[in-house]
């Protein structure tokens, strides 16, 4: 019994001291956002003299992060909530209405799920520019739609199944249908499938690159962050302490976030890998 | 009566389900027929009109590329090598933190916390650690492991992208398996204890084809990830030394925006489209058989 209890205490220290291995890449990244060029390129691991935020009031602004975090908030805004509504009421309808048709039409809406971005990237980017939506966050934002939809489309569709018809007969003998009915009673009862949803696509459109390089990248006043700070490096590539504290400073909401909402996270992420 | 309300039925169902019809034909259908049209033309993006070439890109692709087949061979090795290692590792992971260890909480964030970073980003911060970091590293414990030029041979560059892919999303895979682990039902373990299996024999005869489902969903998105290998690179070592680290996905973005060639590298996309296709249901195929026998 004790010496069970042992080796699932060394166990314990073990993975204790294996996670902070796992963890110091970051500490590194922040450690060295703090200190000045010469401390940087004496000693990487070493503390830094003094914890002063030269760097990051630099750093802050020379990209104006500020305006880039705003940025990032409409691009994700916008996504999210195109994503979620036009995804749930098909997913609803479709799931709820058997014929030919609805089976055509969802396999058309998961079927992207297999297209591999890069395969239509360049012709992507000469359809926004016909459809004025290439160089602002707003078009960018709505391009999300789309690219959001399958994934959304499919766990909505499998989540509707489980909630019995009766619900839809009962609310229309009451006097509500179409997007009433939607709205003030399904949608309320799609509220873990939504939150999962979100927490996928916010991870994905706020940490996006590809994408926005080739919509945004035009103009300062339309980047993203991680847009920024990779532009930032390019031209800073031996100034490690401003490169560093820009990375520091774009992977900081999501660290953030994920602190507060980690259970939430972990949970969405379970389900959303579950059901797609 | 009737046949109003048959059409108002399908008014609503057009209603309903035009929006995302829309998005997802401007997203995705409308650029795909296009890229089927632009993969026959040679096309630089300047010139007015693109110039009809048949399947000429496509018998440039495979006979006469080196490019291309480079790219090609680093993805196939980085592909089966990332579904492999991140899987194994996940699956470790996720066994001893599915035993009630005092900081389980504390070890599943740290494991998970990559994951939630830009992959853009994650490539950077290593190679500030591969450039700088290493050297004091090196100085520090006097491990030659710390003097190698991780980024600057062709093998260890493989081995860098490999590694820093894992660490970012290995934390994402145990999750996974946490929550296959966590249907497993304690009797069945419990029973084959009293029976008197080991350890090992009750993971390889219990638990492992339990986790059947999570396995296949896990490889899926291993397998889909990796075959689009891009930013990791872009950022780490932008393709290099010496050109050794373009992935297919890399080498199309070079073709495409990089050297304007518009038709050709639209047509290495299709290529890469129907790599996608063809594995993908191979993958599915296979694992879904197996699980039907688990």
């Amino acid at each position: 019994m004790t010496s069970a209890k042992t080796g699932r205490l060394i166990l314990e220290i073990v993975m204790i001291i294996l996670s902070l291995l796992f963890l110091y890449p970051l500490i590194l990244a922040i450690i060295n956002s703090f200190k000045s060029f010469s401390e940087v390129m004496s000693d990487v691991i070493a503390m830094p003299q003094q914890f002063n935020f030269d760097n990051y009031a630099y750093v802050w602004k020379y990209i104006n992060y500020p305006r880039l975090f705003i940025n990032n908030t409409i691009i994700t805004l916008i996504g999210l909530i195109g994503i979620i509504l036009f995804s749930s009421v098909a997913a609803y309808k479709l799931s709820r209405t058997q014929s030919k048709w609805s089976n055509m039409i969802y396999l058309l809406c998961i079927i992207p799920m297999l297209i591999p971005f890069q395969s239509i990237m360049l012709t992507v980017l000469q359809l926004a520019k016909n459809l004025h939506l290439s160089d602002s966050t707003w078009g960018l934002g709505i391009l999300y739609w789309g690219f959001g939809a399958p994934l959304a489309v499919f766990i909505y569709h499998g989540f509707v199944k489980g909630i019995p018809r009766e619900i839809d007969e009962s609310a229309t003998i009451d006097g509500a249908s179409g997007f009433k009915l939607f709205f003030l009673v399904i949608f309320p009862l799609l509220q873990s499938v939504t939150t999962t949803i979100i927490i996928i696509d916010v991870m994905w459109i706020w940490n996006d690159f590809l994408l926005p390089l080739l919509m945004v990248n035009g103009s300062p006043a339309t980047k993203t962050l991680t847009l920024a700070a990779y532009t930032f490096v390019g031209q800073y590539t031996s100034d490690w302490q401003y490169a560093m504290t820009a990375m520091v400073m774009a992977v900081m909401p999501s660290i953030i976030v994920f602190v507060l909402l980690q259970k939430y996270i972990v949970r969405g992420v379970v389900a959303g890998a579950v059901k797609g | 009566m009737k046949m109003g309300r048959k059409w108002s039925d399908r008014l609503q169902f057009g209603i309903f389900t035009l929006p995302v019809l829309i998005c997802i034909a401007v997203a995705f259908y409308i650029p795909f027929v296009m890229t089927v049209r632009y993969s026959l033309t040679k096309w630089n993006g300047i010139a007015k009109h693109p110039k009809f070439v048949g399947l000429d890109n496509f018998h440039q692709i495979f006979t006469g590329d080196a490019n291309f087949s480079s790219a090609a061979w680093f993805t196939i090795k980085y592909m089966v090598l990332y579904i492999v290692l991140v899987n194994v590792l996940a699956i470790v992971l996720a066994l001893i933190l599915d035993m009630k260890l005092r900081s389980t909480t504390w070890l599943r964030a740290a494991f998970f916390v990559p994951y939630i970073l830009s992959l853009v980003i994650v490539g950077f911060i290593w190679k500030f650690i591969f450039m700088q970091g290493f050297e004091s590293l090196g100085a520090t414990t006097g491990w030659g492991i710390f003097a190698m030029s991780w980024l600057g041979e062709p093998g260890l560059a493989f081995i860098s992208i490999l590694g820093v892919s894992i660490w970012q999303s290995v934390g994402f895979y145990m999750v996974i398996y946490i929550a296959g682990l966590q249907a497993v039902p304690e009797d069945l373990k419990e029973a084959a204890t009293v029976d008197g299996a080991g350890a090992f024999r009750k993971f390889f005869s219990i638990t492992l084809p339990l986790l059947a489902p999570s396995i296949t969903i896990s490889v899926f998105m291993a397998l889909t990830n990796s075959i689009k290998v891009f930013d990791v690179i872009l950022s780490l070592t932008g393709g290099g030394p010496g050109g050794t680290t373009y992935s297919v996905a890399y080498d199309i973005y070079r073709d495409t925006f990089q050297n304007n060639l518009y038709g050709y590298g639209t047509a290495k996309a299709l290529v890469l489209f129907i790599a996608v296709l063809v594995i993908t249901f191979i993958q599915l195929g296979i694992f879904k058989r197996r699980e039907v026998e688990a």
